[in-house]
């Protein structure tokens, strides 16, 4: 008996041995070093007469982690190819150039993090203690973004997450906005506000709210009610489903049995789908609207046509064509999808790349700012401060970021535009043709 | 609670805790008033998915009756079958679709079960002297670590698998009175049938049969017998790899498969082959088929997001007042068949 205890001991540990093996310390992915030797990019330097003489400062670093692998990958790919890209395009403009004409060299230094808050923390520990960074971008999914606050807080550095939950910029209890942290994607709130808006506009006042089991499902249904309420639009029948659910007969039922005229859904693919595929065969004249996590193509490829003629509000980056030529966030949601498909070499665009965009880009800007010959602690005193002050009418591809001290993200609901599935895309369903 | 009850009652338990309990479905039902086209909507739900649950639930039967280990990673195979069949249909282009379709499905059995006969001679094999226990938690580090070698190959991502019928995504729609039904469910309950009449052919009438028979009733016998049980082991890995991917290829259409799929699937068949006993094919069946009926019923009365909370506790019903399954009876215990 004895010997049957140690065998399971010994097996025990060998599995912790090996899940240890598994989960080796994160590594460094060090931004590709620029190909040329520096005594060209001084060469570069001199043919531009604009420029002054190079005086060189130090370089600047950003801090830069999503969910790379894990389940947040769909998020944290896009977003880390364009921190990458953005890394290469300030490689060959030579970095940035402060207000006293000083040049810096910027280097991203991207890590991963496993789509886990504790990896999260640790790296961002890392890129804060030992890379010394100026600001961090990270955070890709709400839990893991939530997780890295108070660490920044602690450490007082400057914080932009990419993640959408509020309670990521303001403690929800106090209302107080979190002083270190940012954050670009639109909410929940947004999608629910535009929800509200169509019902109203189609009469309807009746309407049965379907969400995920997850923490993103349930938002989204909270949301809807502090939304809906005022707009004088019930909800009669909520109920949930699972990502993996292949019957969805019990909800359908309830749908039928409530009466409601339209049907709202809170989730993400594939369950966004797979629910809208049984919304077709149960209820076929009801309305469907969705929320902005549906922002994507794999929606509607995995809906299998079911999709056509749903309705949601979305980020306008994935509707450009469609948008009016007058859409002042036109031009950068343009050039940010002709950088990424040359960058990735034909990667599909998505919203979560836009997202780190625009928060690497606010870091850039940021960094800019800073005069020569700042300590590490004033710089990211200096570069919150220039962000809560100076992103203003910011056009990103997110929306239009007028950041305030009370509101570290800036948008409106505005900031999402209204599309409609048709002929398997998205496109763009101005009010007029409600 | 049964032995408060008079004697005479003891025989009746089990009905009359059915009956209680389609009473308060129906008691429950009237607060949305819901008809026969609901109850009939939900059981053919149920239907459905316990069908799945039953296939997988004969993978779990498979192995313990052979080995006595309960094989935690068969909810992997569930997943491997699904995934390895979308990733040749998506590849092989080059064939048309019902001919690429049939390839990934071979394809993805195969390859399924090879994953399995591999697992079996690298995990279970060098470790056969070790307990049951010891065996156990080995299938749940092999479930781990095919999970996570899914999600390297696979990613996160959904995937689709054309329905039987229309070799589309979208899958054709029958009516029945107001009961909506997928033409996939009829290639599920099919393909379900199927692999029962070739099982019982198998275990009546081949010798590999007999001799898996053999060592389900006496281990000990049939190795003095001259049958090899460590060569039993490994056909029983295979054919519950088979049996999972089957499972997983069928559901996939009206799913979209994802690298973490085999978790819940694995554990509701789990749900299904303990109340079926462990050790009998019609008892996994019948459990698996009232494990989908029961949690659709219920959560079709209640909320549907408790679906999965009503199949868990159905498990702990069941361990608590019939832990030798459903149809066993009362004196038979799981210790006495397998020495």
């Amino acid at each position: 008996m004895p010997r049957r205890i140690l065998v399971l001991f010994a097996m025990l540990a060998a599995i912790a041995l090996l899940l240890a093996a598994c989960k080796p310390a994160p590594t460094a992915e060090p931004v590709q070093e620029p190909p040329q030797p520096p005594a060209a990019t001084e060469e570069e330097e001199m043919e531009e007469p604009t420029e002054e003489a190079a005086k060189e400062g130090e370089t600047y670093y950003i801090g830069f982690a999503s969910a790379i692998t894990g389940p947040g990958s769909s998020l944290g790919e896009p977003e880390r190819n364009t921190a990458e890209m953005i890394a290469a395009q300030l490689n060959e403009q030579g970095g940035v150039v402060g207000p006293d004409g000083v040049r810096h060299k910027v280097e991203v230094i991207i890590y991963d993090t496993e789509s886990n808050p504790d990896t999260a923390v640790s790296v961002v520990r890392r890129l804060i203690e030992e890379d010394e960074v100026q600001v961090v971008v990270a955070g890709s999914l709400s839990g893991n973004s939530l997780a890295i606050v108070p660490v920044v807080s602690e450490a007082q550095v400057p914080y932009i997450s990419m993640a959408s939950a509020r309670a990521i910029i303001q403690d929800t209890e106090t209302g107080e906005t979190r002083f270190w942290a940012f954050k670009t994607p639109q909410e929940n709130l947004h999608s629910a506000k535009w929800q509200a808006k169509y019902l109203k506009a189609k009469g309807i006042s009746k309407v049965c709210h379907l969400f995920e089991n997850t923490g993103y499902g349930k938002d989204t249904n909270n949301q809807a009610k502090a939304a809906f309420g005022p707009e004088g639009i019930e909800i009669v029948y909520e109920d949930t489903f699972e990502r993996s659910d292949t019957e969805f007969g019990a909800q359908m039922a309830g749908v039928q049995a409530s009466g409601c005229q339209a049907v709202v859904v809170g989730a993400i693919p594939p369950g966004a789908s797979t629910v809208t595929v049984a919304l077709r065969d149960f209820v076929p004249d009801l309305p469907v609207i969705h929320g902005h996590g549906t922002c994507n193509m794999a929606f509607i490829e995995l809906a299998g046509g079911a999709a056509e003629g749903v309705v949601s509000p979305c980020g306008r980056l994935m509707a450009v064509d469609t948008l009016p030529a007058d859409d002042p966030q036109k031009p950068v949601l343009e050039k940010y999808i002709a950088d990424y498909s040359a960058f990735t070499e034909g990667e599909p665009i998505s919203t979560f790349g836009g997202h780190a965009w625009d928060a690497m880009m606010w870091a850039v800007e940021a960094l800019a700012s800073l005069p020569d010959g700042m300590d590490l602690d004033e710089q990211r005193a200096a570069i919150r401060d220039y962000i809560e002050s100076n992103i203003r009418n910011w056009p990103g591809t997110g929306g239009i970021f007028n950041i305030t001290p009370d509101d570290h993200l800036g948008l409106t609901f505005e900031a999402l535009t209204f599309v409609k599935v048709e002929n398997g895309a998205w496109v763009y369903f101005p009010e007029s043709a409600w | 609670m049964n032995r408060f009850l008079p004697p005479w009652l003891h025989r009746w338990t089990g009905l009359i805790w059915l009956a209680l309990l389609l009473a308060s479905v129906v008691l429950l039902g009237q607060r949305s008033q819901y008809g026969p086209t609901q109850y009939m909507q939900f059981t053919m739900d149920g239907l459905r998915a316990g069908t799945i649950y039953a296939l997988i639930a004969m993978g779990f039967v498979t192995v313990f009756n052979v080995t006595g280990i309960i094989n935690f990673a068969q909810g992997a195979f569930v997943m491997l079958g699904a995934m390895l069949t979308v990733t040749v249909n998506n590849s092989a282009t080059f064939l048309p679709p019902a001919p690429r379709l049939l390839l990934a499905i071979v394809a993805g059995i195969v390859g399924t079960t090879l994953i399995g006969l591999l697992l079996e001679r690298m995990t279970i094999y060098p470790a056969r002297h070790a307990s049951p226990l010891t065996l156990i938690i080995i299938t749940v580090g092999d479930f781990i670590a095919l999970q996570g070698l899914a999600l390297i190959a696979w990613t996160a991502k959904p995937y689709t698998l054309p329905a039987f019928t229309t070799l589309q995504i979208a899958d054709k729609t029958i009516r029945l009175a107001g009961v909506v039904l997928k033409a996939q469910s009829f290639w599920i309950w099919g393909t379900t049938a199927l692999v029962l009449l070739v099982l019982g052919y198998f275990f009546e009438r081949t010798m590999t049969g007999k001799a898996l028979r053999a060592c389900a009733i006496n281990r000990l016998g049939a190795r003095l017998m001259g049958i090899s049980v460590s060569r039993m082991s490994l056909v029983a890995f295979g054919m519950a790899a088979a049996l999972g991917a089957i499972g997983g290829i069928v559901v996939a259409p009206t799913t979209r498969p994802t690298y973490d799929m085999g978790l819940v699937l694995g554990l509701k068949g789990f749900v299904a082959a303990i109340m079926g006993g462990l050790v009998s094919y019609p008892g996994a069946v019948l459990g698996g088929l009232l494990l989908g009926i029961l949690e659709n019923l219920a959560a079709g009365v209640t909320k549907a997001g408790l679906k999965d909370m009503f199949a868990f506790l159905l498990l702990i019903i069941v361990l608590l007042y019939r832990p030798h399954g459903i149809l066993a009876a009362r004196q038979e215990t799981v210790e006495a068949r397998q020495p």
